[in-house]
């Protein structure tokens, strides 16, 4: 599963921490879903959807092989 | 949960996997010590000593105090995932010393205690969930 997070974030001209702490998770928990070395909830995912005003489809995107 | 909740969860693991793998060599020399030396008494206190004084460190390094509870999981999704994983790697890793231990421990039985073993075996556990969750938490 790819995902467009890191590149909403700098759009939004945000670090790691800051999203981190807009939805309440750890700074960690940003940068490992940003290189898909960690699957978030639905909740985190929705979260940062709600926060970038997107929808939960346009930050990740499902491959073939998922 | 506020966000100064989960920094306080990324300090208190970052502390509790620096104390795990420097419990893990204290006990890895208390349970090797024994065979170059032939005694283990001298190095117990040592270890014990060495053990103490760290904990003590990294609880006040940490800003730790009595009063902070004891939680068996983090409220932070990531950090309870690792957590969770780094106990797998300690099970697997337990479970192939053991293999180990069992396969090779005809040559081993006159010269090693069985507090030596156990004391190794604890070893093993702390320096695996120690570096594990170091390994997992990298950028």
């Amino acid at each position: 599963m790819q995902n467009n997070i890191a590149k909403f974030r700098k759009k939004a001209g945000l670090s790691q921490q800051e999203l981190a702490d807009a939805i309440n998770v750890s700074r960690k928990t940003i940068s490992t879903v940003e290189t898909n070395r960690f699957t978030p909830s639905v909740i985190i995912a929705l979260k940062i959807a709600r926060h970038f005003n997107t929808s939960v489809e346009s930050l990740f995107e499902i491959e073939d092989h998922d | 949960m506020k966000q100064q909740d989960i920094k306080t969860e990324e300090k208190f693991m970052s502390h509790n996997a620096w104390f795990s793998i420097f419990m893990g060599i204290t006990l890895l020399i208390i349970s090797g010590y024994p065979i170059i030396g032939n005694t283990s008494a001298p190095l117990l206190i040592l270890g014990s000593t060495a053990f103490l004084g760290s904990f003590l460190m990294f609880v006040i390094r940490g800003g730790f105090t009595w009063r902070m509870k004891y939680h068996l999981t983090y409220k932070d999704e990531y950090l309870n995932t690792i957590d969770t994983i780094a106990y797998k790697h300690v099970v697997l890793a337990l479970l192939f010393s053991m293999g180990t231990v069992y396969l090779f421990s005809e040559g081993l039985t006159l010269h090693i205690s069985h507090s030596m073993m156990a004391t190794f075996y604890l070893a093993i556990m702390c320096l695996v969930y120690g570096i594990s969750i170091f390994w997992q938490s990298r950028d």
